[in-house]
């Protein structure tokens, strides 16, 4: 066999591993991809993106001036925001819990948190409304941020037990032998080796607000709109204008892609149940 | 945590029960105010005659769930859809990802941009995902038909017919969470010990069976875990539906939670809209044990 026969018989399976992959990456990224050349174009050429060449930023400075965007961009981003702070308050402690304590009472939450995972959004979504319509909070930023918090609170303490798992608890045990109460151990020693773990869940918490809809959807009105219902009122209402409509979308999606290209390492860490 | 657990034999309440349920008040004080009340009140308008335009709230008891029971609409045409898409959407992701995982499994370079590129359907909202999806497949300028029709086939207009309709959904869901199988997937093969694979490798086991009786088996709790995981969700799917097609056309895209909110909303139905949201919380509760069982099992069977 000649010396080029054997290069080609091992350069030839990875080349195809090498085509496969890009072919997914192509497919995975295509339609942001066409979301974002779409958003670039003017609008004589939105129809036929495919083909011309002119392109433009005018679509952003149009979708900016439209002031029920902006606000929307603005309490989607202070929603995100509060509800991820005070998430992470309720449910790091939660998740402590349940990672160090067994017993009745851990189990029962347990239990609880799982069953409540299980319940489908619409079902307690809808009379949410009404609960918080009859207590004066409806379409108002507390009517949303704590709704979002209470949904935040099954996955989540999931997800801090798990990290609470991975960390030795002996250092604990030394603190609370010194004479540490309960609280400093917790306070002191166990939330700063927790730092990256409750880092990830920051980035989570936050992306899943800004993406969140159903709850949008039905909590708020017109006073404080968020950013995916309007889109999502966009789509239905004047559907034709794709430029605009592209370009709203990609700056909904732009902290999207500054946490997967900056915080990585972070979201990756969260996803890992 | 033996140590703080072995030394709990007290009286209940002591000072490590007060502590325990400290760390979880805030959280139960807001579950019971945003959920448990909620459902509970659901529960409650579900027997009543409870027009949004005009709550008379007298009770009807189990009217509205025998007409969201007998709607040939909810039986015929939201449940089969819930149903098919949940499965469907499930396995072909599960399918897709597991695939991308078995291949990602080695070093290679660029992996990093591999993982971001993967990274990215995952923090998409679903909304913009249907926005786009729904501007590619759209029936007169969508990039899709401009392809179609380059290749000599008719153009179709996706998102007004049942099925292509269907289908444009469930590929939207699929494109949006086969990154996240193939990430846990990956993560869990990378975590599986060395040693069966190269005692494999010495045995000289073709691939097939390595994947069929290690790879596998060693896999199932990942497996079992992400499946139900993301059934669970899927059956509560919502944004993408509503986005894409609103349940259209025809309503014959319509999944129960669509259902549930239309009839709530948009006929003003609360007290049916909530039977429905019930009746579908109910199922998913069964289906959800069930799957839960009946997956262990199977798993267990192909070791």
């Amino acid at each position: 066999m000649s010396a080029g026969a054997v290069t080609l018989r091992r350069l030839a399976p990875r080349a195809l591993f090498g085509v496969t992959l890009a072919a997914i990456c192509f497919l995975i990224a295509f339609p942001a991809l066409w979301l974002i050349l779409t958003s670039l174009r003017p609008a004589s050429g939105v129809y036929y993106v495919h083909r011309g060449l002119e392109f433009t930023l005018g679509n952003f400075a149009t979708v900016l001036q439209d002031e029920r965007l902006v606000q929307a961009f603005r309490n989607s981003a202070a929603i995100a925001t509060l509800a991820t702070v005070l998430s992470l308050l309720v449910t790091v402690s939660s998740g402590y819990m349940l990672s160090r304590f067994k017993g009745p009472i851990a189990s029962t939450w347990f239990g609880t948190i799982y069953a409540f995972r299980c319940v489908p959004y619409i079902s307690w979504v809808l009379p949410l409304y009404f609960v918080t319509q009859s207590w004066g909070i409806y379409d108002t930023y507390t009517g949303l941020l704590l709704p979002h918090i209470a949904v935040h609170i099954c996955f989540f303490s999931w997800l801090m037990k798990g990290f609470f798992d991975g960390i030795d608890p002996s250092m604990e045990y030394a603190a609370l032998i010194d004479g540490c109460t309960r609280w400093g151990a917790f306070f002191r020693v166990a939330l700063p080796s927790a730092i990256p773990a409750i880092t990830a869940l920051a980035v989570l918490c936050w992306l899943f607000t800004w993406n969140e809809f159903l709850f949008a959807l039905i909590l708020t009105g017109e006073r404080t709109p968020l950013i995916t219902v309007v889109m999502a009122q966009f789509v239905h209402e004047m559907g034709i204008e794709w430029n605009l409509m592209s370009a709203t979308a990609v700056m909904a999606m732009a902290p999207a892609f500054l946490l997967a290209l900056f915080g990585q390492k972070y979201v990756i860490r969260g996803l890992k149940i | 945590m033996t140590a703080i657990t072995e030394r709990a034999k007290r009286p209940p309440f002591g000072e490590q029960q007060r502590f325990m349920l400290t760390l979880i008040a805030p959280a139960a004080i807001l579950m019971l105010l945003f959920q448990a009340i909620p459902i509970l009140m659901g529960a409650n308008a579900s027997f009543r005659d409870w027009q949004l335009n005009d709550p008379k709230k007298t009770w009807v008891g189990f009217h509205h769930y025998a007409q969201v029971l007998t709607d040939p609409a909810f039986l015929k045409v939201v449940l089969p859809n819930t149903f098919l898409f949940m499965v469907l959407s499930v396995s072909c992701a599960l399918a897709l990802g597991l695939s991308i995982a078995l291949l990602l499994n080695r070093k290679f370079r660029g992996q990093g941009l591999v993982q971001t590129v993967l990274l990215m359907p995952l923090m998409v909202a679903p909304v913009v995902a249907a926005i786009m999806i729904r501007w590619m497949f759209n029936d007169q300028f969508g990039i899709v038909n401009v392809v179609v029709e380059a290749l000599g086939f008719e153009g179709q207009p996706w998102l007004a017919q049942r099925w292509t309709a269907f289908a444009v959904i469930l590929m939207t869901d699929v494109w949006l969470w086969t990154p996240w199988f193939a990430l846990l997937l990956l993560a869990g093969l990378q975590s599986l010990p060395k040693e069966p694979f190269e005692a494999a490798a010495i045995d000289g086991a073709s691939r097939w069976r390595v994947f069929r009786y290690l790879t596998l088996p060693m896999l199932r709790p990942v497996i079992v875990v992400c499946v139900v995981i993301r059934a669970i969700d899927a059956f509560r799917t919502f944004d993408i539906v509503w986005t894409l097609t609103g349940g259209g056309p025809a309503r014959s895209t319509e999944l129960f939670s669509l259902y549930a909110y239309e009839h709530a909303f948009l006929e003003l139905d609360f007290g049916r809209g909530s039977a429905a949201a019930i009746v579908g919380g109910l199922i998913i509760l069964v289906v959800g044990l069930a799957m839960y069982r009946v997956l262990d099992r199977v798993m267990q069977v192909s070791r």
